[in-house]
């Protein structure tokens, strides 16, 4: 199991960083700071099951991001926070796009 | 003609807080008696209903994430503070202070929405960044774009300009302010909030918020800053601006902050936006 967001104590202690493999022993240590719960990386077929942008039909996906790109300025100058931006507005109005309509 | 200058277009805005303006006066007074008790807060407060509903609404909301409910004025100042209370009811004054902007410059629930909306993401912010006093971010983001609403209601005909300017040269809302005017809404709202006293780092974080590395307080102004920047991307209300505008990665490494955590507080946004504008906006 791979970490998927890192995780601190309540010091901002850094117990186990994302995308490291999960031991036994760092299980312990976790379990002995009284981590509860923590995200790990789905599989390769269970992300694409949840992936959002992977269930949209492509023609709707390129209208999306077209529209998106339109409501930026100059998005062909993103710096890399920007893009990051960018990549998170895709998903979340991928999802918005694939809930049922009232 | 030549445009209002800024000095002109300030000194026009009345000083008044509204109908919250004898609450916060007893609030002041209360607080100069030794005698003074969070019941004696209390008291003053639940002497204005709306404000007293609006306060119980904001208290049990996500945007505080209490697990118990709040049934008394008295338990929501024990729990929030004096202090967040008072920034509170002034930030809810500054919303009534401006209900006359006309409706043909900007639609003024979409403004609201908007900057209601940068608050709540500046807090967030600021508590991932553990910054101290994280709720005074929430009263910097709410204000950053009090300066259109100073031009919209003192100098609408200048406003008309800077949006021809605007719509023609398809440039960006702060550049055609400084093209029509020869100054922008940050150095307008510098000007209001130092004439209300307003404290020097909230000051700075509303005058710099588009140009965060030119802030005498850098880190405050780059938190308004960037939680502006991801308000406009998420699309919540507008303050005039249609464009996505810039992101300065300076301001981002002066944060020192990993994207990892923008998933999580977009997410944090979409849950206290509603709560919040239900505790500010709904009569």
């Amino acid at each position: 199991m791979v970490v998927a967001r890192e995780v601190k104590n309540l010091d901002g202690m850094l117990l186990a960083p994302s995308g490291c493999e999960l031991s036994e022993r760092q299980i312990g240590i976790l379990q002995a700071w009284g981590v509860e719960e923590i995200d790990v990386e789905a599989s390769a077929e269970v992300a694409q099951a949840h992936d959002p942008l992977a269930q949209l039909p492509p023609e709707v996906l390129a209208q999306i991001t077209a529209d998106l790109r339109t409501r930026f300025w100059k998005p062909d100058d993103f710096g890399p926070v920007p893009a990051e931006i960018f990549k998170l507005m895709l998903l979340r109005q991928a999802r918005r796009a694939l809930q049922p309509k009232p | 003609m030549n445009p209002p200058t800024i000095k002109a277009m300030v000194q026009a805005v009345p000083r008044s807080l509204g109908s919250y303006g004898p609450v916060l006066a007893e609030i002041e007074l209360a607080l100069q008696s030794p005698q003074c008790s969070l019941t004696t807060i209390g008291d003053a407060i639940q002497k204005d209903p709306d404000l007293t509903a609006r306060l119980l609404r904001l208290a049990n909301s996500p945007f505080f994430g209490f697990a118990n409910r709040l049934s008394t004025v008295a338990e929501a100042v024990s729990l929030l503070g004096i202090q967040q209370i008072q920034d509170m009811i002034v930030a809810s004054s500054v919303l009534e202070q401006f209900k006359g902007v006309p409706d043909n410059l900007v639609n003024k629930e979409s403004f609201w929405r908007h900057s209601l909306a940068v608050g709540i993401t500046a807090r967030l912010l600021a508590m991932e960044r553990r910054l101290p006093k994280p709720d005074k971010f929430f009263v910097a983001g709410l204000l950053h774009d009090v300066g259109r609403l100073v031009l919209f209601s003192q100098a609408g005909d200048w406003a008309q300009k800077v949006f021809t300017c605007y719509q023609s040269e398809k440039i960006l809302l702060r550049e055609a302010e400084k093209k029509v005017l020869g100054y922008d809404h940050q150095q307008i709202a510098a000007e209001l909030l130092q004439s209300w006293s307003y404290p020097a780092a909230l000051v700075q974080a509303v005058a710099f918020h588009h140009t965060p590395n030119s802030s005498l307080s850098k880190m405050d102004a780059a938190v308004v800053h960037i939680a502006d920047h991801l308000v406009n991307a998420m699309g919540i209300g507008s303050s005039g601006e249609q464009y996505v505008s810039p992101l300065d990665d300076k301001a981002w490494a002066v944060l020192g902050l990993d994207t990892e955590i923008l998933g999580r507080l977009v997410e944090n946004v979409d849950e206290q936006i509603l709560a919040v504008e239900e505790a500010f906006l709904k009569k």
